[in-house]
């Protein structure tokens, strides 16, 4: 009785830790409008995204990832089928893996992101959708009116405002308040510190100073843009933000000065997006 | 009266602070205004081209180039995305030119950070990670699972082209460290020593001695720089010629320990 009560305390300070440190979730369907102005990007150092101000008009950015919710609209009214599907070479992950290892498996895509054996995303609709390539990205977006930002949208949004390597500053602690990523030292143990494995429903981690969700962590998010490191022979498609997959000793993109870059037709299931409002012409 | 004079001290302390916190402020601004990007300097940059490049294996190369070439591949506009040997065609490659398609195409896709961007300074630093050989693309599990199975092979064609032609390509030297090919240590040193500068190589010495746990190396200060509970797969030692002496000279003593 007494190992009873003693294991309900634990559960009871672990949720309400939980509790305390995230947000309410948020609906999926709210925008941020990002002022226009000159804006800091860049670090001092980063090789790819050099220290400079940029102007720029304002914008609505999506205040949380795309969700499978709204995703699925897209599939039904559209019978959209992704690049996973078509392909069945979606890349997936358990814990057990070396790092930056996954696996390919020809059942994941959007509705089971990390295969079928590991489950789909039925109680998961309002997580942001994943295992879906920079194309299907674009083909929502084509059907939703809508646009992926911009490099530079991306980094103005995720800072709201700061010029330090994350938006509260240089401390990379605090993460945790802000952003579903793993925290474990490798990706051998599966990493339940912040309540979630994978992906956790948007909103579930404290917003930026304009209201932005998960803006590092939970998914990476597609963006439009070149590098100077770009093939010229084939196209690539950049994210940023990190992930739930990403840790400080693998990955660490969790930031708003790193980018990556990827296969566009590629499906992974850290891989997701955010939508930028296309202001109505008059 | 008293009273009077207290409060107006209290608004002119209070005006003072203000006056101070903006001009504060605007010295923070200035001092960010002045920052200026580093752009890494020509050595660096060669030496980031040149730490990324792969050694591309003779064995069977033109019947293998032609074999990728004719694999069916997937993806749109035009754009070839993915190709993946057949089973029936893989299976009919002889070890050695299995080798060699492995050396110069992987089969699935890499993360989004799995690429590592050119940094600062590169070239005078030693890495704990190797950046990825295949730019977007990984090797497959089966890809993975052929270099473990047949290790003693793939060491031996390593060695060869080594030995022929001075180098250890990006793609040679994940497969040591794939394979925990310790063996080859001695090799890996004397290509080093032919012109010090590929720091990869200690890079590969340093991730055999952490795989197998040899404990000098596992107890030292460049084990917590490099792979510490602060570390990142970014994390670096300076590359100096005390730091070049001592991994040199544990890889030397791991692998005289390891042979007997």
């Amino acid at each position: 009785m007494a190992v009873k009560n003693k294991l309900l305390c634990v559960l009871l300070l672990y949720t309400s830790g939980l509790a305390a440190r995230q947000a309410n979730p948020r609906s999926d369907t709210g925008f941020v409008h990002i002022p226009a102005g000159v804006y800091w990007l860049g670090g001092r150092e980063h090789q790819l995204n050099p220290l400079r101000k940029v102007e720029i008009a304002g914008f609505d950015l999506a205040a949380t990832e795309l969700t499978n919710r709204l995703f699925e609209k897209f599939v039904l009214a559209t019978k959209y089928t992704t690049d996973a599907e078509r392909f069945k070479n979606a890349m997936v992950f358990e814990p057990g893996l070396a790092e930056f290892r996954w696996l390919s498996d020809s059942t994941a895509y959007w509705r089971f992101p990390n295969g079928k054996s590991r489950g789909g995303i039925e109680a998961k609709m309002d997580h942001p959708v994943t295992c879906i390539s920079y194309k299907d990205a674009e083909a929502y977006c084509k059907w939703a009116k809508v646009r992926l930002p911009t490099f530079d949208e991306w980094e103005i949004a995720s800072r709201a405002g700061a010029k330090t390597t994350y938006f509260w500053g240089e401390d990379m602690e605090q993460i945790g308040q802000y952003a579903n990523i793993w925290h474990g030292g490798d990706h051998l143990k599966a990493d339940l510190s912040d309540g979630y494995v994978y992906t956790s429903p948007v909103g579930s981690f404290k917003p930026n100073g304009f209201g932005l969700y998960d803006v590092y962590g939970n998914v990476f998010e597609f963006c439009t843009g070149v590098l100077k490191t770009d093939p010229k022979n084939r196209k690539i498609a950049h994210a940023r933000g990190g992930s739930w997959w990403c840790s400080n000793h693998a990955c660490g993109f969790f930031n708003s000065l790193d980018i990556g870059r990827v296969n566009p037709q590629a499906s992974f299931s850290n891989q997701g997006f955010r939508v930028v409002k296309i202001p109505v012409q008059h | 009266m008293l009273k009077i004079m207290i409060i107006k001290a209290t608004r002119y302390r209070q005006l003072f602070f203000l006056a101070l916190a903006i001009c504060s402020s605007n010295l923070l601004f200035a001092q960010v205004d002045n920052q200026e990007w580093k752009q890494a300097s020509t050595s660096s940059e060669a030496y980031s081209k040149s730490r990324r490049k792969n050694t591309v294996p003779p064995y069977g190369l033109v019947k293998v180039k032609a074999m990728i070439a004719g694999t069916k591949s997937s993806g749109g506009d035009n754009d070839v995305y993915f190709t993946v040997m057949s089973p029936k065609n893989y299976q009919s490659l002889s070890l050695r030119e299995k080798f060699t398609y492995h050396m110069i195409h992987a089969e699935v896709e890499s993360q989004n950070c799995d690429v590592s961007a050119p940094i600062l300074d590169e070239d005078l630093k030693v890495f704990g990670t190797l950046p990825d050989a295949f730019d977007e693309k990984s090797w497959s599990e089966r890809q993975l699972n052929f270099l473990i199975s047949n290790r003693d092979s793939v060491l031996a064609l390593i060695s060869e082209s080594v030995n022929r032609s001075k180098r250890v390509g990006l793609n040679y030297k994940i497969a040591i460290e794939h394979v925990n090919g310790w063996e080859i240590i001695p090799l890996l040193i004397r290509t080093y020593k032919i012109d010090r500068k590929d720091h990869d190589i200690l890079t590969v010495l340093i991730q055999l001695m952490k795989k197998n746990d040899y404990q000098p190396f596992m107890t030292s200060a460049s084990y917590v720089k490099l792979y510490g509970a602060n570390s990142t797969d970014r994390s670096f030692i300076d590359f100096n010629q005390a730091n070049e002496d001592l991994i040199l000279s544990r890889a030397e003593a791991f692998y005289n320990g390891r042979k007997k």
